[in-house]
Parts: C-alpha cells; sequence; structure tokens
C-alpha cells in the first residue's frame, strides 16, 4: 500500500515536473505589426524580437511593417479575416473604432503600479476610454515651425517668426526675394490639422466639450481668411492642394521653403539628409493664444490573441528605458516615459525641447466616433477655399454640417 | 421529329453535366459568394472591421443616393470612362493600321507599342505623379527648358488640370492592350480584297472606311466592351495621383467607394455603391451590344 502510494506520488511529481517543462517549452509566437515610421523602424523591432528570444528561449516575435497610409486598412482586412496580429501599433485616434467593436483588450490588468508609473501621465491619457487604459504611447509627436535661418535672417528675424504677423511680414521679404515663405499643405493626411494650428492659436476649437463640432465660429473664419490671403498674396508656395507634408518638408530641406510646421522627427531627416542646412525651430506661431498638435501612437493588444502573457512580456520589454531610448532616439520623436525625459540625449537637445515645451499648450485629437469624418469634411471644406471655389464662411458651415451629422448631433 | 434546339437541363446528355458539373460549381462559388457577401453587407450596418450592427433595410442606399459627392462621382465616372474608351480606341484603330502595314522596324515598332502592358499600372502612375510634380517633375522641366511657362505648374493641385491628366494616362495605358486586339483583327483580313479595292480604284482612305473598319467592327467591339468594364473599375491611376482630391474633384465611384469603406470606416454604404455600379455596367454592356447593327450576312 505504501509502496503503492509513493509510486503514484513518483509519478504525479514526474507528471507535474514534465507538465512545467512542457509550460516552460512552450513557444510562443507572438505577432506584431507595426508602421513604417523610417527605415530604421524594421531594424530596431528585429533587434528588439531577438533580443526577447534570446531572454526568453523558445519564444518567437514575428514583425510585420506596414505603411502608415495602408496601417488602418490592413488591421480591418486582417480582422475581417480574422488574421489580425497579437499585438499591433494603431493611431490612437482609431481607437474608439476597436474598443467599440470589443477587439482590444483593456491593460489595466496587466499593467502593474510600477509599470504605469513609467509613463508621462499626459501621454498615457489619449488611450484611455471609460477609465480604462488600451493602448501604450509608443511613440509621441509634437508640432512646432522650422524655419530656415538664412532666410528669417535676411528678413529680419534671425530667432524666427512669433506670431501669424510676424510670419506674413516674413513671407513678404522671402517671396521679394523669390523665395516661398510659408508652406501650406493640402494633401494628403493631416491637411485639417494644418488649419488647425491657425485655428487653435486663434481662439477656436475643432469639437466643443459636448462633442459637437465647434470650428465654424469667427475664430475659424478668420484663421481660414488668413492662410488663403497668404496664398492670395503669394506668401506660400503655389498650389497648395499638390502637396502633402512630406513635399514640403522635401523643399524645406533644399532650402526653398522658409518656414513649414511639422513634427520633431524632421530633425533626424535633416541630420542624415542635409546635415548643412541651417535651420532653427520656434513654436507655433501665436494668434491670440500659443497652441500646438500633439499626436500619439499606441500599442494594443487584441482580445482573440491566443499568447497575451507573452505578448504583455514583450511590451514590458519594449516599454523598459533601453529600448524606449534606442526608439525614440532613432525615430526622432518625443519621449513618452520618465526614463527617456531623464536621459542626457534628450534633456541635453534644444531642438527637440522646443518641442516638450510646446506640451503644455498642445491638444490632442479626441477620441470620439465620427472624428475621421470631421477630418474629412474640413479637409474638403479646406481644399475648395484654397481652390478658390468657397468662401471660409460657406465651406466651414458646409462642413460643420456634414461633421455633426457623422458626430450624431 | 422536328429538331428541338437543346435546351440546357434534360437535353444534355448525363456525363456532360457531370464533366462540366465542377467548373460550373467553382465559378458559381467564385461569383456568387462575394456577390451574397455584398448584398448582405449593403443591407446591414456594418462596422468598420466587420462586425453586423443591425439591418437597416434601404438606409445604405439612400443615403448614397442623397450624398452629392456620390452624385458628381457617378458623373465623373461616366466621362472618365468615355473619354478612356473613346480616346483609346482613337489613338489605336490607326496605330493598329500601321502596325499592320509592313515596314521595316515593325517588330520594334510592335514591341514599344506593347512594352507599356508590362509595367503594372500602380508603378506607371507613380511614375508619371512624378513626372507632373510641380518642383522637379520632368514635364514642367520641359516646358521650362522650352520656355512654355516661366515657373513650374502644380498640375495636380486642381481637379481641372489632374482629373485630364489622369484620363491621358487611362489612354495610354489602355493602348497595348486594345491595339493587341486590333492586330488580330486585322490579320484575319484577307489582303485580295484590298488588291480588288485598287484595281477599282480605291484609295487608302476609302479603303479603310470601306473595308478596314466594317472588317473590324466585331473586333472593335469586343474591345470597346472589355475596356468599358476595365476602366470603370480602374482604381490605381486616379487613386494614386490624387486620391479623389481636391475637395473630392476628382473621384469616380471606385475611388469614393474605397474612400468610404476605407478611410471613413463604413462598408455598408461602400458596398451600395459597388452594387450599383455593377447594374450600371451590366446595363451599360447590354445596351452597347444591343445597339450594335446586326451582321449584314
Amino acid at each position: 500500500m505504501t509502496r503503492f502510494k509513493r509510486i503514484t506520488h513518483l509519478a504525479a511529481a514526474a507528471a507535474l515536473s514534465l507538465a512545467s517543462m512542457a509550460a516552460a517549452a512552450r513557444a510562443d509566437t507572438v505577432r506584431i505589426t507595426v508602421s513604417f515610421y523610417s527605415a530604421a523602424t524594421g531594424p530596431y523591432f528585429e533587434k528588439m524580437a531577438a533580443a526577447f528570444t534570446a531572454a526568453n528561449p523558445g519564444h518567437e516575435v514575428k514583425i510585420e511593417v506596414v505603411n502608415w497610409p495602408s496601417l488602418l486598412q490592413k488591421l480591418q482586412t486582417d480582422i475581417a479575416g480574422n488574421a489580425n496580429p497579437d499585438i499591433s501599433i494603431i493611431g490612437t485616434r482609431w481607437l474608439l473604432d476597436f474598443v467599440r467593436d470589443d477587439l482590444v483588450e483593456p491593460l489595466d490588468g496587466h499593467m502593474s503600479a510600477d509599470f504605469r508609473n513609467r509613463f508621462i501621465g499626459t501621454f498615457l491619457k489619449p488611450a484611455e476610454i471609460k477609465g480604462k487604459v488600451y493602448g501604450l504611447p509608443i511613440a509621441a509627436s509634437a508640432r512646432a515651425l522650422y524655419y530656415n535661418k538664412a532666410m528669417l535672417t535676411a528678413a529680419g528675424m534671425p530667432d524666427g517668426p512669433k506670431t501669424w504677423d510676424d510670419v506674413a511680414a516674413a513671407a513678404e521679404k522671402i517671396k521679394a526675394a523669390g523665395g516661398n515663405g510659408f508652406g501650406l499643405m493640402a494633401k494628403g493626411t493631416e491637411v485639417d490639422v494644418y488649419w488647425y494650428y491657425a485655428l487653435w492659436t486663434h481662439g477656436g476649437q475643432v469639437i466643443s466639450p459636448d462633442g459637437k463640432a465647434a470650428f465654424n465660429t469667427p475664430a475659424g473664419v478668420k484663421s481660414l481668411a488668413m492662410y488663403k490671403s497668404f496664398l492670395d498674396r503669394g506668401l506660400t508656395q503655389p498650389g497648395p492642394t499638390d502637396y502633402t507634408r512630406e513635399d514640403l518638408q522635401n523643399q524645406f530641406k533644399q532650402g526653398r521653403l522658409g518656414m513649414v510646421i511639422t513634427a520633431p522627427f524632421l530633425i533626424n531627416q535633416i541630420n542624415k539628409e542635409v546635415p548643412t542646412l541651417q535651420y532653427g525651430i520656434a513654436p507655433v506661431p501665436t494668434g491670440t493664444n500659443a497652441a500646438t498638435y500633439a499626436v500619439t501612437d499606441s500599442v494594443v493588444m487584441f482580445k482573440n490573441s491566443k499568447v497575451k502573457d507573452t505578448a504583455w512580456k514583450f511590451l514590458d520589454f519594449l516599454f523598459s528605458a533601453g529600448p524606449r531610448i534606442e526608439f525614440t532616439k532613432s525615430e526622432g520623436f518625443l519621449p513618452t516615459t520618465k526614463a527617456e525625459a531623464a536621459d542626457p540625449y534628450f534633456t541635453g537637445n534644444e531642438r527637440l525641447q522646443t518641442f516638450v515645451n510646446l506640451l503644455p499648450n498642445a491638444q490632442f485629437a479626441p477620441t470620439i466616433t465620427g472624428w475621421e469624418d470631421t477630418a474629412k469634411a474640413v479637409t474638403n471644406a479646406l481644399q475648395s477655399v484654397y481652390l478658390g471655389t468657397a468662401t471660409p464662411e460657406a465651406a466651414l458651415k458646409k462642413a460643420e454640417d456634414i461633421a455633426n451629422q457623422a458626430l450624431g448631433k | 421529329m422536328a429538331a428541338r434546339r437543346p435546351t440546357v437541363i434534360g437535353v444534355l446528355p448525363f456525363p456532360v453535366l457531370v464533366m462540366i458539373a465542377p467548373s460550373l460549381l467553382l465559378a458559381a462559388f467564385v461569383i456568387l459568394y462575394p456577390l451574397w457577401e455584398i448584398l448582405r453587407l449593403s443591407v446591414h450596418e456594418i462596422s468598420r472591421f466587420g462586425l453586423v450592427r443591425g439591418f437597416v433595410g434601404w438606409d445604405n442606399f439612400t443615403a448614397v443616393l442623397a450624398d452629392p459627392s456620390f452624385r458628381a462621382s457617378l458623373w465623373r465616372t461616366l466621362v472618365w470612362t468615355g473619354a478612356v474608351v473613346g480616346g483609346t480606341l482613337v489613338v489605336s484603330v490607326p496605330t493598329a493600321v500601321i502596325l499592320n502595314m509592313d515596314f521595316a522596324g515593325r517588330g520594334l515598332a510592335r514591341a514599344v507599342v506593347m512594352l507599356p502592358w508590362s509595367v503594372s499600372l500602380s508603378m506607371a502612375s507613380i511614375v508619371w505623379l512624378w513626372s507632373f510634380n510641380a518642383d522637379y517633375g520632368l514635364i514642367n522641366t520641359l516646358l521650362q527648358s522650352l520656355g512654355l511657362i516661366a515657373r513650374g505648374v502644380p498640375w495636380m493641385a486642381r481637379p481641372e488640370t489632374a482629373f485630364p491628366i489622369e484620363i491621358a494616362i487611362g489612354v495610354i495605358v489602355s493602348i497595348p492592350f486594345t491595339t493587341t486586339i486590333l492586330l488580330g483583327g486585322l490579320s484575319s483580313i484577307p489582303g485580295d480584297i484590298y488588291e480588288a479595292a485598287r484595281i477599282d480604284g480605291a484609295g487608302p482612305w476609302l479603303q479603310f472606311r470601306a473595308l478596314t473598319l466594317p472588317l473590324l467592327r466585331s473586333f472593335i467591339n469586343i474591345a470597346v466592351v472589355l475596356n468599358i468594364i476595365h476602366v470603370f473599375n480602374s482604381f490605381p491611376i486616379i487613386w494614386i495621383m490624387t486620391q479623389g482630391g481636391p475637395d473630392d474633384g476628382t473621384h469616380i465611384l471606385i475611388t469614393y467607394l474605397y474612400d468610404l469603406a476605407f478611410r471613413l470606416g463604413k462598408p455598408g454604404p461602400a458596398a451600395a455603391i459597388s452594387l450599383i455600379m455593377l447594374a450600371i455596367l451590366f446595363v451599360f454592356t447590354f445596351l452597347y451590344l444591343r445597339l450594335q447593327p446586326k451582321d449584314a450576312n
């Protein structure tokens, strides 16, 4: 009897240890979709995946790099075909659609207080819906005005323009010298945002606190009329509806454009492609007040993932100090964790600090349904004004109606 | 016993039915399943990710039909299709006639005309987009060096310039296919009837009008119908060059549909447009073939 008991004990123990060994040796494959931020994105994630596998033998991370403009469509078809990855980078402003369809996992259960404390609070907020955090801010940026030192010095503003009046005055002089003064973009993504800089700094709003379209106001009309007058007076490059953000950045790199508002990652591009370009970075010009746009991209975890624990382990690794600093440095984003912000690379980087200092006045895209429709309606309105087929008043009224319909107001 | 025309079921011998059944079933599945899915999407409210939120009946259709951008895109689609197909034909018929003649270097000329076919439509569109770039595009550089313009023209900035350019590119990329069909037709026309016509004193123009065109007609019809279907649904040129903008000014139905489905996340209305397009194309093709005069003999 005792002998038999011992045998069963032994057998049980053996089975247990076998089971635990099997658990340890279970090879999870975590699939992550990341967006192509630069040529460095793919290699960075491959490197992190290799480091993760080295630290967690048996587990594997598969990276898929997708261009930003097709990322949402890619995920959309992946999800419809039930072939979505375990984790993915998404635009934080898309998050609500994912949450509404119950596709992504609230992360609060995975997050320890210590983990949560790694982040700069402002950046965790945009991915919070009804008190739950659904995304981790993997990339953050804000917008500021890049100016060509030589052109602006010749225009009498070596430190860049402070106000929109300064922008107009400087652009007049640049135009007289045969250059393009202020870059105005009206093609591709973020056409709406490029006008929100002017709207916000004139005291306007895109969406009111009660969720209605709020851009059709005197501030809206005034700021749009200002852009239109820049265009009509030849203070911008001609034909803004033919220019994407990348087109303007290229003009700026070639020294053919005086001023352009864009994101911090242009610094890295200039360092790499035209290190000799003399330029400065100033806050977004002010009208009645200061403002800028801040945007985050988030990593989300899908509900249907079968390897959530391993996926989380990988995220925990990605958001530790070393990998974060390397990522943010190579992509030229702003720090989203405290460890990055304290790193000498960021504290000593005057150009990046200009962006960081703007954050207290930054506006984030709200997480509301109908944001994409609003963005499109506003984009169409702006394009019709730049093309001269509608007045600012009429165009904004039309966009307001379409946006309110989409916002359900 | 009066000869009866065999109807498909009943008269076809059993083994024949068995033999064509697999391919018939496969074809039915490949065609009917997507059609069924689109029908289903078009009468439901569907979330961006394909979740069915509820049955809405005709709501997607009425919403689409009430949308001014849809109506503008519909009109533009007709212009687009007519201009590209018409333009292609106007260029392709003489091209085919010339390539059918005997001259030194004909093989090379044929290869050159066919070459664009081997370039993917997306790549061709990207190359053309660069060529029309306002700051360093080939076209502006050329016009500037010829002294025709003083400063680079932003071609894609206005629908009035962008859309005709897109049509022209549509014509260019449709020529190889159309020319191939027409060349096939020309090679089937016997040479001796031209000889007879020449003896009767017909000049080249009369020969072309009285012999070539009528004998080529059934090939032209095939080219027109296939081109209509293809051009009507052609997505890459417009999407790559202008994405339907600025201010929705260059959208045709297919790009507008894509914008709705994937940018704004509304598969329901997009499916409704897709069905409307199917109906238009069906009617179009049917009418065109019907309006053709029957063969004289």
